[in-house]
């Protein structure tokens, strides 16, 4: 059972890192697709832009929700790297809590506005604007589970993992 | 400042967050759901900040481009090439290859705008070569390789820069252009920093390249070498915006390595693009953090208190210059690079501004310090990098890069005080500071 789980899970992990490439290759081909219309066809169009800054929006919020997984993370690991797991587990507990909950608290006040978007509609592709901003639901509904699940972990016994600078990369 | 206040509880609480290890970009948004909520505010603004400050920003959009770009460069044989021909230049001299590890920074850092990409991209390859034999010892290799992708986002193009530019409205195009001299300043320093300890150590020299072979070996590198040229051709003859600069770099790189080299597989291709998503999801959330807590900061006036407080010190420019330099190359020591530039930068900009400094200039003098933060222990990206690749104790990579991080340090003085060296190019292009 267990191991049909985690079998699953990385079948998933594995699955929504193809969506986050996918998202990106759009990406590049939209800009590539924009900067030919223009000087080779002396066509501008508009809704390449639209496509992009759309997917930029929903690659860091799918990506931060399912695909960097904890050791790449960015963090500031003065103290974090410094103690044993056994006070990770406490640091890990205190800050899971603390997302649990102003994520949860803020959640109504986020759909609302979210929902109250739909009176807007961009201005190319015409897509009402809840539909574009509802990857933030997604991303906050997300980021609670799986600190649901970081929490539970540390109750149980498991430290998080150990971090690892080399693969938290920031870009600079 | 009032401790009970909403503002002073959630920056408490950021900063107890990231301490915590709390991954920085979380620790932000929450510490800002706490303030709007301690505030009596709509927390709806948290999302409302986030989507649109993400979805209304059109230069950020360079920045997954050129960490795809960067990716699309290190699968090809790009590197191969383009350090044969540095090797023919340069290995020459005593201490050959440590000066080829230099000239094929500055060369990279033309056609990349990562410090992280470059070390990660030449760093395995360029350890392979100076250890080889025993030639150089495997910490100053190492070393040497760190301090010398500093020059990656220094000169153009720049992820480092276009983030300034995002949280201080300067122009990107001057920006990368007012990078170019200090590059050179810093790649110069280096480079006398191995002329030096060359004789002393008694390094190496390459078999010299015969002449007759130069022809041959810039030919293969050419479409490399060109890279630079088309992307900052492109951007400062007004044909491209540096956003679609940065796409047609992706395009360029994958081009040569794909269809010229022939090095790229479909593998190579797929992983260049996962790596790049999850790296831009990672830089993403620290944006996307930044803007929600900037919203707080904005909202608090917290940049104007700055202000007055600096102004109360009576700092000249030159006074505040030497502040903001100590107090970046200290947090550089302990804090990421990015994370300095998107919550720490912005609330000095007013005063920068107030005090006639130039935002060009101010911005270059910013991203050095960053950069030199990515050496300096105990947090420097680079450092941990490098001792990943070369299995060398970072103590050791640490002593053999000091030589250097003070070479650098004194480049970031020549270039604080003497402001023209920042501004001579971008001047010459036309722009009015």
């Amino acid at each position: 059972m267990n191991s049909s789980l985690r079998a699953m899970g990385s079948w998933l992990e594995r699955r929504a890192e193809n969506i986050a490439a996918a998202m990106l290759a759009t990406i590049f081909a939209a800009f590539l697709l924009q900067i030919a219309f223009r000087y080779l066809l002396g066509l501008p169009i508009g809704w390449t832009h639209e496509i992009s800054v759309v997917l930029w929006l929903w690659l860091v919020l799918w990506g931060a929700a399912f695909v960097v997984s904890e050791r790449e993370e960015i963090r500031f690991d003065i103290i974090y790297g410094a103690v044993g797991p056994g006070s990770r587990r406490v640091m890990a507990l205190i800050s899971s809590f603390a997302v649990i909950t102003l994520y949860t608290i803020s959640l109504p006040a986020v759909v609302d506005y979210v929902t109250f978007m739909k009176v807007e509609r961009s201005s190319y592709l015409k897509i009402r604007f809840d539909w574009l901003f509802s990857i933030y639901i997604v991303f906050a509904v997300a980021t609670i589970i799986r600190y649901i699940w970081i929490a539970w972990q540390a109750v149980r016994g498991v430290a998080p993992d150990e971090f690892d600078p080399t693969k938290a990369s920031s870009g600079v | 400042m009032n401790l009970a206040s909403p503002f002073s509880i959630s920056l408490v609480a950021i900063t107890a967050l990231a301490f915590l290890g709390l991954p920085i970009g979380h620790a932000m948004i929450a510490g800002s759901i706490l303030y709007l909520l301690l505030a009596g505010l709509d927390m709806g603004t948290a999302a409302e900040q986030l989507l649109n400050g993400m979805y209304s920003n059109y230069v950020i959009l360079s920045v997954p481009l050129f960490i795809l770009a960067a990716e699309f460069m290190n699968i090809g044989s790009m590197t191969d090439r383009l350090m044969a021909f540095c090797n023919a230049l340069v290995g020459r001299f005593r201490g050959g290859l440590a000066q080829v590890n230099i000239l094929q920074s500055i060369i990279f850092a033309g056609m990349s705008g990562s410090a992280i990409a470059d070390a990660a991209g030449t760093g395995r390859m360029m350890q392979a070569m100076m250890t080889r034999d025993g030639r150089y010892p495997g910490s100053y290799a190492a070393a040497l390789t760190a301090v010398s992708s500093v020059i990656g986002p220094i000169i153009p193009p720049s992820i480092p820069m276009v983030l300034y530019a995002l949280v201080s409205d300067a122009s990107i195009g001057f920006l990368f252009l007012g990078g170019v001299v200090p590059g050179l300043l810093m790649a110069l320093s280096q480079m006398i920093i191995v002329a030096t300890t060359a004789r002393a150590r008694n390094f190496p020299v390459e078999k010299p390249v015969p002449l007759r072979k130069l022809p041959r070996i810039t030919w293969e590198a050419f479409p490399s070498l060109m890279m630079p040229v088309v992307l900052l051709g492109g951007i400062y003859s007004g044909v491209m915006t540096p956003t679609e600069a940065a796409a047609v770099a992706a395009g360029y790189a994958l081009l040569i390595s794909a269809g010229l080299y022939r090095s790229v597989s479909w593998r190579d291709f797929y992983n260049a693009l996962a790596v790049s998503a999850r790296t831009t999801a990672s830089i993403g959330m620290l944006i996307a953090g930044a803007l929600v807590f900037n919203y707080v900061i904005t909202v608090e006036n917290i940049p104007e208190g700055v202000k007055a407080l600096l102004a109360g010190w009576n700092l000249s420019p030159v006074g505040f210059l030497i502040f903001v330099n100590i107090l970046l190359l200290l947090l550089g020591c302990v804090l990421e690079g990015t994370a300095i530039l998107l919550i720490v930068v912005p609330v000095f900009i007013p005063t920068a501004q107030a005090l006639g400094i130039d935002l060009v200039h101010f911005g270059i003098v910013v991203v050095v310090n960053i950069m030199i933060g990515l050496v300096t222990p105990p947090y420097g990206l680079l450092l941990f990098i490098m001792a990943n690749i070369s299995s060398e104790p970072l103590r050791d990579i640490v002593r053999d890069s000091l030589p250097f991080l003070f070479a650098m340090v004194v480049a970031l003085a020549i270039m604080t005080f003497v402001p023209e060296t920042v501004l001579w190019l971008p001047r010459l292009f036309g722009y009015q500071g």
